[in-house]
Parts: structure tokens; sequence; C-alpha cells
């Protein structure tokens, strides 16, 4: 299939592993893919800690839960991105491991305590929520069905994520107050999670045209506001002054003052060049060299007992 | 030799099992798959799978999601909030609740 004829014929869940793909579908759909599954596991690894540092058995219970999710999204991601053909899964999680994988800019700083939990379980799962639903909608058929299964399961994210704001904003006055600066420090940079305005935004026009995002930046992030900033103000957050946010009534709709956020900052953290980046990737390296002898026991297991000659997927 | 058979009614749609058919090889079973299951049922593609090919663990095997309370894995469970506000998440919940009202029917 031709570029002219991919654009012609971008749908929801149009282009499947079975047609041919033009390289610049494939490689645009892969970066895409592989930003999402690399963002889902280093989400993870950012929440992992609070399994362990939950208030609560219920909230233990629930964090590890979500934790788990967070890796097999990833897994179906990275599935739905090897489809592909242009990349292997191991290639895109050593792309990870060695900082050549980019991520979501949330994930890149450190989370140190439980009032921050709600800043990523509730504000930033609530705006990946957002963006996710729209891809339900992708032309990349395996990209749509992965995200029917991921949206199934993060109502119990973002609701849970609202749980413990709740519970930490009608607590004691001290609770508040601590939730309310993690919330000032979080806030600029959840607003830039949605990536730069659409003049500004690298890929967007591409995956646009051939149906891989189906809204843009600008309007996600503008659902995003509509929903959410009414919600940090009933549990009585309040919205800091810097970055500015004008409030336009008669249309219902926010405005933020672009030249308030921190885009160098933004761009510096998502080329994984900032000291939270490098850090976070590290522990993550540590990590996975770690649980090496698990996949090489597996895979020796699979070389042992196949019959079939294994897929390059595999 | 038998050919499990999965009909897709759009592009983009899920395969769904809708039967099997015999056959001697692949082509043939492609054949028979478009003749009995293809040809009434609007249909997109047919994928078909030898029989033995496909692996089954059932709820007389394994207990599906345990045997622990798992309520806490549910959005359905955190009624202090409300996902009403944001139609991704109310529509997340509801799949959740339908979810979960099949689980104990069939429980029952």
């Amino acid at each position: 299939m031709d570029l002219d004829t991919v654009m012609a014929e971008a749908a929801p869940r149009r282009f499947s592993p079975k047609d041919d793909m033009p390289e610049e579908y494939r490689k645009a759909a892969t970066r895409m893919i592989q930003f999402h599954a690399n963002s889902e596991v280093m989400g993870g690894y950012l929440e992992k800690p609070f399994i362990r540092q939950a208030p609560s058995l219920d909230r233990k219970l629930a964090f590890s839960a979500k934790v788990q999710d967070e890796i097999g999204h990833a897994q179906l991601l990275y599935r739905a991105a090897e489809s592909l053909g242009v990349k292997s899964r191991d290639q895109m999680l050593d792309e990870l491991a060695e900082g050549e994988g980019k991520f979501l800019n949330c994930f890149h700083y450190p989370m140190d305590s439980w009032y921050e939990v709600p800043m990523i379980a509730f504000f930033v799962d609530g705006a990946a929520m957002r963006r996710q639903a729209t891809l339900k909608r992708a032309s990349w058929e395996p990209y749509a069905h992965a995200m029917d299964k991921v949206c199934f399961e993060e109502g119990f994210h973002v609701k849970h994520g609202e749980d413990i704001l709740r519970e930490l904003m009608t607590s004691s006055k001290a609770n508040q107050e601590r939730t309310q600066e993690a919330f000032d420090e979080w806030w600029p940079r959840i607003l830039q999670f949605f990536g730069p305005t659409n003049d500004k935004s690298t890929h967007h026009d591409f995956s646009a045209k051939v149906g891989l995002k189906t809204m843009t930046n600008d309007e996600l992030r503008q659902a995003f506001l509509n929903a959410y900033i009414p919600k940090a103000e009933k549990y009585g957050l309040e919205i800091p002054d810097d970055p500015g946010l004008i409030y336009h009534e008669d249309e219902d709709r926010y405005e933020v003052v672009e030249e308030d956020l921190d885009w160098d900052q933004f761009f510096t953290v998502t080329k994984n060049a900032s000291e939270g980046s490098e850090r976070q990737i590290l522990s993550r390296a540590d990590r996975q060299e770690a649980v090496d002898w698990v996949r090489e026991a597996m895979d020796g297991w699979e070389r042992m007992g196949s019959t079939t000659t294994p897929q390059a997927a595999d | 030799m038998i050919w499990e058979v999965f009909r897709q009614e759009e592009p983009g749609d899920y395969h769904k099992h809708c039967g099997n058919v015999h056959a001697p090889d692949r082509d043939m079973a492609k054949m028979f798959a478009q003749i009995q299951h293809g040809r009434r049922m609007k249909t997109h593609s047919l994928w078909v799978v030898p029989q033995d090919e496909v692996g089954e663990v059932d709820d007389q095997d394994t207990a599906f999601g345990g045997t622990t309370d798992k309520a806490y894995r549910w959005a359905t469970t955190y009624n202090r909030v409300d996902a009403s506000f944001a139609k991704e998440v109310a529509d997340s919940e509801a799949e959740q609740r339908a979810a979960e009202k099949k689980r104990e029917a069939s429980s029952q």
C-alpha cells in the first residue's frame, strides 16, 4: 500500500499486520506505540515503591494490582508495536535500558512521598486515560485492540487515585497542606503531559493524516482541564498562579499561558537528558538485569520444548 | 482433521470463534469455512486453526481471577468518588460493572 492510499483509507482500526504498510507508517506507529509502552513500564516502576509505602492494607493491595496492570499494559503495547515489523520487543526493552527509549515527561521525576501519589494516580492517569480513550479509534488495529483492554482496566486506577486524593484532602490540615505542596510541584508537569501545542508538535500532522492520532494535543489538554480542574477545586486544591491559566467562561475553555511553561526543561526531560531521567532509567535497567535469569530460564525451556520454528516476534 | 474457525465481521473487529470444519488440509479448511461460516453471516475475514494447536484451560481446571476477594481492583469499589465527570472513566466503570454482573451470575 502506498502512502497516498494509506491517507485516503485511514479510519479507525483500518490497518492490520496483513496489510502491506509503507515504511513511513510502520515507523511512525512504532515510534508512537513504543513510547506508550515505555511509559507504562516507567510509570509502573515509579509507583512500585508505594506498594511498600502504602498507608493501609487496602491501599497496598490496590496499588500492587495497579502496578501489575501497568506492566501488563506495557506487554500488550510492545506486542502491538512489534506487529509493525520494525523492532522486536527485546530491542525496545534494550533501548529503554540503554536510555534510547523515550517516555512521558511525568515519569522522569522522582516521587518521594505518599502525597505525590494522587498526582500520578489521579491527574496523570486521568490525562493518560483521556488520551487512550481516543486511541481506541487509532488506525493500527492491534493498537486499538490493546486500548480496549487498557481502558477497561484504567477506570479502577483513576477512581482509586481520586479516592486517595479525596482521603488526603478531607483529613488533617497538615495532610492537606502537604498535598497542596505536591500539587504545586506537579501541576506544571501535568500541564505539559500532552506535549507541546499543535504548532510546535513535530509528529502530529503525519500521525493525524494516517489515522494514528485522532485528536490534537491542544484538544486533549482542553478536555482534560475541563474535567480535572473542577475536581481539583472540589477537593480544595488551589490551582497555582504560575503557570497562568485563564478561564473563558463564554466558551467554557481554559487558556494556558504557554510562556509560563518551561518547554526547555520539557525537551531536556523527554530526551532523557535530565538527572531524573538517568536515575529512573538506570534503576529500571538494574532491576531488569537482576531478573535476567528468569528470562533466560524461560527462553531455554522454550527452545527445548518447541516443535515449531520461533517467529521473529517471539 | 478438525479446524476451528474464527470469523471477523468488520475490519478492525476481533475474530470470534464461530465453529469448526472437517478438512484434510489448510486450503480445504479455508474453503469449507467460507461455505459453512462465511456465507450468510457478514464476514470480512476468517481464520482457520488446527484443533490440536488450540490450548485450553477451563473453569474446572482453575479458578479464574483467583479465590480471594479482589474487590480492590475494580472501579465499582471506590464509591466515595464519582466517575461521571469524565466519560472515559465512566465508560470503563460501566464495562467493569457489566463484567462483574456476568461473573456473579455464573457463580450462582
